[in-house]
């Protein structure tokens, strides 16, 4: 069930309370919220149940063997056993038509065929994000990072139904602890909460959705039939789109979570006022880019092995993080592009810290990290390499030509998108302190304003989630 | 989260986080919630009686409805719906929440035919079956319009494509203008027939592409002229019913003098919905027949099957590579899918007009 839905809020309604009821007591409170959080997962589909439930205790059952042993070549066959699970049922949902179909074209060219029918899979909503949890568990144990916990905690924890679909990413030690400890009832962060709940809702229901349907899939499904300029405002506001929708998204897990007394880790950070692509991602997706760091760049060698191998690394990377958002060549270019960005920003600035810019240089660097995002953003958001060169040749082919889409609306939601970056962080403090002061009732009614605004310039019915599809 | 603590003259403590804003309690956090939503409920109160009124037909409808309704007329005496009203005149939104049934269904284009033979007048010449095909140049673009529900979007979108690198084909309106979860069975979640009549005297098409049906394959109509009652999804009675309404959107278009193509609707991953899609293909199909030359019906259903006749996800090309052409919900198109569309509905425009002399007559001669 979509968290902006009636069907969603009555459920949070019945979570809520009992949660807390059942707190005081763990034995009584971790299954009750893995109840929940099942119910909340197989509103989707009733057999992705079953998926979660083999991840669980696929990774619980090879993260306690790691913990048990100390034999350094078992751990390590275990550590790649669990791995070959988890990585194999995201593969296989996920990727496989994707292989087997470019795998076939590839060698269809010397008359070769790949021998595997296609299958035609459902992918089972949040699998990539859930999965990636059960990988830092498994990981961080064989590390001795952290030591595992029983099955119903671990279970607690990935299941957990706030993150479960769309992240944030949360880490073992960043989520167990507070399982492990049960909230303090008479302190909930309740002005945040609502202030995220509030303004997540609007960007993903309002901001994301008009501009989605505005300009944004117009240009994008026909570039060929629009003007240079419509195409320019659309590419700035697919990124102003899809930072609204999945941040907007993100913001509500969090919200949710607070009201349930666990705090989760911001996943935004106006990633759009970055000064350079290594600062973007420190801003964007910040869970999904600090998991990439710690067990794939790092593994992978990271910085400790020379320049060359570190873009070599950085590339590879963001390669991988390409392909975990979506089953197609498009999506690894995005990849790559960022991996290019983030060696070339490594090879001016040499291995030391960057040093921030100010004045001019400050403002140059935003624009062109903000201009590569977006360059980026074409094949991220293009179903196809020929829609993607569509859309960058006829940015220079078109200009003069008609642009009714560019319509004073839409520049006025990609500027206050963009603007929303430079917002200084004492304005949402402030704002959260001054709700927070409010008597209840009248923090209510702010509320219900709030959602009767979203509802009148939302879109009939709830657009998809873009996220959700990875 | 740390709590701060701060005693006040009533003894109660505030509580705040690490920097310094109030916290509340789980219950109070509970009982805002609580409260937000009702009174949301009451500010929404008309908006969401419509989309519970829209819903499929079913419990989940006859609740939401048993629910909206009173708050609606709550939220009406207490004078709570204004709010929403005012902002909704403000956006230009005015009437939104508005429940419209109404069908028109215009009397049928009927083809001229020759006058009877009379004794004592002269025999008349009777005119031939077919007019010569219109033609379409850059110069006098064929105008095209391109509506329906979420099936139309993908295949509109490839048509909108191809059409550009046509040349006699120029797409009008802001591409394809596809409605999510609507039909022709139920005019108050969308009245297509209001919207094609309004439309249609703004762009005034030469040609209308359309695709419905996608969801309406259920037997719950509104809109039903008196008396009419439907019996169940592929009854007779529902034949009747939804070819009027089927008959009707085609001579709605026809009338002004356009061309309906009318996309079929293809097989898809659930063999029931299949069966299902294929009796609104029959009725769609018997309609596009009784209006020859006003109407092409263009069956998507064995393009779109694998060898083995069922559900295809990936399809050969040309080229001997498999293609997605289904998206993962096992109803909608890839963009590969709607490429497939869009060549078989620019075939069916050619069959009707003359779409390509034109090039004929710019190409230069041999020397």
């Amino acid at each position: 069930m979509l968290f902006p839905t009636a069907t969603f809020a009555i459920f949070f309604l019945i979570v809520l309370p009992l949660s807390w009821l059942t707190m005081p007591y763990p034995h009584r409170w971790r299954p009750f919220i893995i109840a929940a959080s099942y119910v909340f997962y197989s509103w989707w589909d009733w057999r992705f149940v079953f998926l979660l439930a083999a991840s669980t205790l696929w990774s619980h059952v090879f993260a306690t063997a790691i913990h048990r042993t100390t034999v350094t070549s078992r751990r390590k066959l275990l550590l790649v056993l669990a791995l070959v699970g988890d990585v194999g049922a995201l593969g296989y949902f996920k990727y496989y038509d994707f292989f087997v179909s470019s795998g076939d074209n590839l060698l269809s060219v010397v008359g070769l065929h790949v021998p595997l029918g296609l299958h035609s899979l459902i992918l089972p909503v949040g699998l990539s994000f859930y999965t990636f949890m059960a990988i830092s568990y498994v990981v961080d144990t064989y590390r001795g990072d952290f030591e595992p916990v029983s099955l119903e905690r671990f279970a607690t924890y990935l299941s957990f139904f706030p993150h479960l679909v769309a992240g944030p990413i949360v880490r073992p030690g960043e989520l167990l602890p507070q399982i492990d400890r049960p909230r303090d009832p008479r302190s909930v962060d309740t002005s945040r909460a609502f202030y995220l709940l509030a303004t997540g809702l609007f960007k993903k229901v309002v901001i994301a959705n008009f501009l989605a349907s505005s300009i944004a899939d117009d240009v994008f499904g026909a570039p060929t039939q629009h003007s240079s300029l419509e195409l320019l405002v659309a590419i700035y506001a697919y990124a102003v789109q899809i930072y609204a929708d999945f941040s907007g998204y993100t913001d509500m897990a969090i919200g949710l979570a607070l009201l349930l007394g666990f705090t989760f880790p911001r996943s935004f950070d106006s990633p759009y006022a970055a000064v350079s692509v290594q600062d973007f991602w420190r801003r964007w997706h910040m869970t999904l880019s600090r998991w990439l760091r710690d067990y794939v760049y790092i593994p992978f060698g990271g910085n400790r092995k020379g320049e060359l191998t570190t873009y070599r690394n950085l590339l590879l990377t963001m390669l991988i993080g390409g392909l975990w958002h979506g089953a197609g060549w498009t999506f690894v270019v995005w990849g790559g592009l960022h991996g290019v960005g983030l060696a070339v920003g490594r090879f001016r600035r040499g291995s030391g810290e960057p040093v921030p810019p100010k004045g001019i240089a400050l403002w140059r660097a935003r624009l062109l990290t903000f201009h590569f995002v977006c360059f980026a953003w074409v094949f991220f958001r293009a179903d196809s390499f020929t829609t993607a060169k569509d859309i960058l040749t006829g940015l220079v082919t078109r200009w003069g030509d008609p642009s009714p889409l560019v319509t004073s609306t839409v520049v006025l939601a990609i500027v206050a998108g963009i603007a929303s970056q430079y917002l200084p962080a004492r304005v949402p403090r402030e704002l959260m302190d001054r709700f927070a002061r409010m008597p209840v009732v009248a923090q209510a009614g702010v509320l219900a304003l709030a959602l009767m605004v979203t509802s009148v310039m939302g879109p009939e019915g709830v657009a998809p989630f873009i996220y959700f599809r990875f | 989260m740390t709590a701060g603590t701060h005693p006040t003259r009533h003894r109660r403590r505030i509580r705040t986080t690490e920097d310094g804003r109030r916290t509340l309690t789980a219950g109070h956090a509970f009982a805002i919630a609580v409260l937000a939503l009702v009174l949301g409920m009451l500010l929404d109160a008309q908006g969401m009686h419509k989309s519970a009124y829209n819903q499929p037909a079913g419990w989940k409808r006859s609740a939401a409805l048993a629910v909206t309704g009173p708050l609606a007329t709550l939220s009406h005496a207490l004078l709570l719906d204004r709010p929403r009203r005012y902002l909704q005149a403000a956006l230009g939104r005015k009437g939104e929440d508005t429940i419209d049934t109404k069908i028109v269904i215009p009397a049928p284009v009927t083809t001229p035919v020759s006058p009877p033979a009379s004794s004592s007048g002269p025999q008349t010449t009777p005119k031939p079956p077919m007019k010569l095909k219109e033609a379409f140049s850059p110069k006098h673009k064929l105008r095209l319009w391109i509506a329906g529900d979420s099936l139309v979007i993908v295949p509109g979108w490839a048509i909108i494509r191809a059409a550009g690198s046509h040349g006699a084909i120029q797409p009008v309106g802001n591409g394809p203008d596809g409605h999510v979860a609507t039909g022709l069975e139920r005019p108050d979640v969308f009245n297509w027939f209001t919207h094609v009549a309004d439309e249609l005297r703004v762009l005034k098409p030469n040609a209308v592409v359309v695709d419905f049906g996608g969801n309406d394959d259920h037997a719950y109509m509104t809109g039903l002229p008196k008396g009419v009652t439907i019996d169940g999804f592929g009854t007779p009675s529902w034949r009747r019913e939804y070819g009027r309404r089927v008959g009707g959107m085609m001579d709605e278009i026809a009338r002004t003098g356009a061309f309906v193509v009318w996309i079929g609707l293809p097989i898809v991953r659930s063999p029931s919905e299949t069966a299902d899609f294929d009796k609104i293909n029959a009725v769609v199909a018997a309609e596009a027949r009784k209006r020859p030359g006003r109407v092409a019906f263009v069956d998507t259903y064995t393009t779109f099957a694998s060898a083995s006749g069922g559900f295809a996800q990936y399809l050969e090309d040309a080229a001997g590579n498999q293609v997605l052409v289904r998206a993962p919900d096992g109803v909608h198109f890839e963009p590969a899918g709607g490429a497939i569309i869009a060549r078989m509905v620019l075939h069916a425009l050619n069959e009707r007009f003359d779409l390509t002399s034109w090039r004929r007559q710019t190409a230069k001669p041999h020397p």
